[in-house]
């Protein structure tokens, strides 16, 4: 009973902040309520048994992807172009076509037969999440593992190398 | 009680506010941060079918997938570095060199 | 189990509680007596030009941070590592596997620093 009342709380205040993130009109409000649906999706994590992905969630995004949001709005300097007309023309097709995909959708899940209540792990071992998911990824998934660190590696070697390409071209900026 | 439903329409909604930012901002930052949005429906939707169904596949997917958002992010921001550097702007509608 | 997580919830909930509240009860209780001189930035008489974001930021810092985001994902892999290398029959597997790991990452580490990304000029 009392997760499903947090469940809602989270799920409104996420809802409502994404929505603010897509109609705030300057970029640094948008990273900010993306801050705050973040936080949300991870207290979300934490109602699903996985404190580690909850921590992983406020580590990662909240900690460095939206650092980097940020870092990036100061310096395209988007302050000076919230004035021109922000929406797109096309919205008025895509805003309908979306709720229209969105009900759709609703109603595949609500008749599909996705009921599974209340399964769930044994909560003893929810209790080490990260051991428990330590295990499967250097176990079974040790492979996919070493794949990510050349992903990061090759994610690592791109951007700094287009960062920096035009440097010596453009020195003020 | 709370079903998988539930985690499911919640991650419905947030993909359709994602997609819908994608398709209504002009502004190119706002639509990484839409598609921020996405990533954490799909996450979301993951750890919940983890939950429910039993099996730890999901969790570990999602932090791989954590991952390849971070990676994303960072070389789609460079990019836009980049072509903000050439071009002084950050509107979609006039990035269309490419466009046939 | 999800009763462990309560305290952080009320700690959150707190301190927003305080943040808000802070900043509206100064916002109705202060006195307000506004006018010209006081409204500008300076209040030394100089016009202000532009407005405070018009300087450009140095790209640098976009480097650094882009540094500072794949080095986090990597502490990420870490966290898990670093509890099942109490486990004594599979510690010895794990450790050359997140060695590999991290040797990878070394390389990408090493091409930054070759190309000058982490000199502050």
């Amino acid at each position: 009973m009392m997760e499903q009342v947090f469940f809602y709380i989270f799920s409104i205040i996420a809802v409502i902040s994404a929505i603010s993130v897509i109609s705030a009109r300057s970029a640094v409000r948008s990273a900010f309520y993306l801050i705050i649906t973040l936080m949300q999706v991870a207290a979300i994590f934490i109602l699903l048994r996985s404190p580690f992905l909850a921590a992983v969630q406020v580590f990662i995004y909240v900690g460095a992807v939206m650092v980097l949001f940020l870092f990036a709005v100061m310096v395209l300097d988007i302050g000076r172009e919230k004035l021109v007309a922000y929406m797109h023309h096309q919205s008025v097709i895509a805003v309908p076509a979306v709720i229209v995909f969105f009900i759709m959708g609703a109603y595949m899940i609500i008749r599909g037969g996705w009921n599974v209540s209340n399964a769930g792990f044994p909560e003893a071992a929810l209790a080490k999440s990260s051991e428990v998911i330590g295990k499967e990824m250097f176990g079974r998934y040790l492979f996919p593992f070493e794949v990510v660190s050349l992903v990061l590696l090759i994610a690592l070697i791109g951007a700094v190398a287009l960062v920096l390409r035009g440097r010596e071209k453009d020195k003020q900026c | 009680m709370l079903t998988l439903s539930h985690y499911l329409i919640l991650s419905l909604l947030l993909f359709s506010i994602g997609v819908a930012g994608v398709l209504t901002r002009r502004n190119i930052i706002v639509v990484l941060m839409s598609l921020e949005l996405i990533f954490n429906s799909v996450n979301i939707s993951l750890a919940a079918f983890s939950y429910y169904l039993h099996s730890l596949t999901g969790m570990v997917f999602v932090v791989f997938n954590i991952t390849i958002a971070a990676a994303e992010v960072a070389v789609g921001l460079a990019i836009l570095v980049c072509v903000y550097r050439r071009r002084r702007t950050t509107n979609v509608d006039e990035l269309d060199e490419l466009k046939g | 189990m999800l009763l462990s997580y309560l305290p952080v919830l009320i700690m959150i909930g707190f301190v927003s509680f305080m943040a808000i509240a802070v900043l509206l009860m100064s916002a109705v209780f202060s006195p307000k007596n506004p006018y010209h001189e006081k409204l500008i930035a300076w209040e030394c008489g100089l016009e202000p030009v532009g407005e405070a974001n018009k300087g450009r930021f140095r790209v640098h810092f976009f480097v650094i941070s882009i540094l500072f985001v794949i080095f986090d994902v990597e502490t990420l892999y870490l966290f898990p590592w670093a509890t099942l290398l109490a486990d004594k029959s599979i510690s010895g597997f794990i450790f050359v596997e997140m060695i590999i790991f991290v040797a990878v990452l070394a390389l990408g580490l090493i091409y930054a620093w070759a190309k000058g990304a982490l000199e502050w000029v």
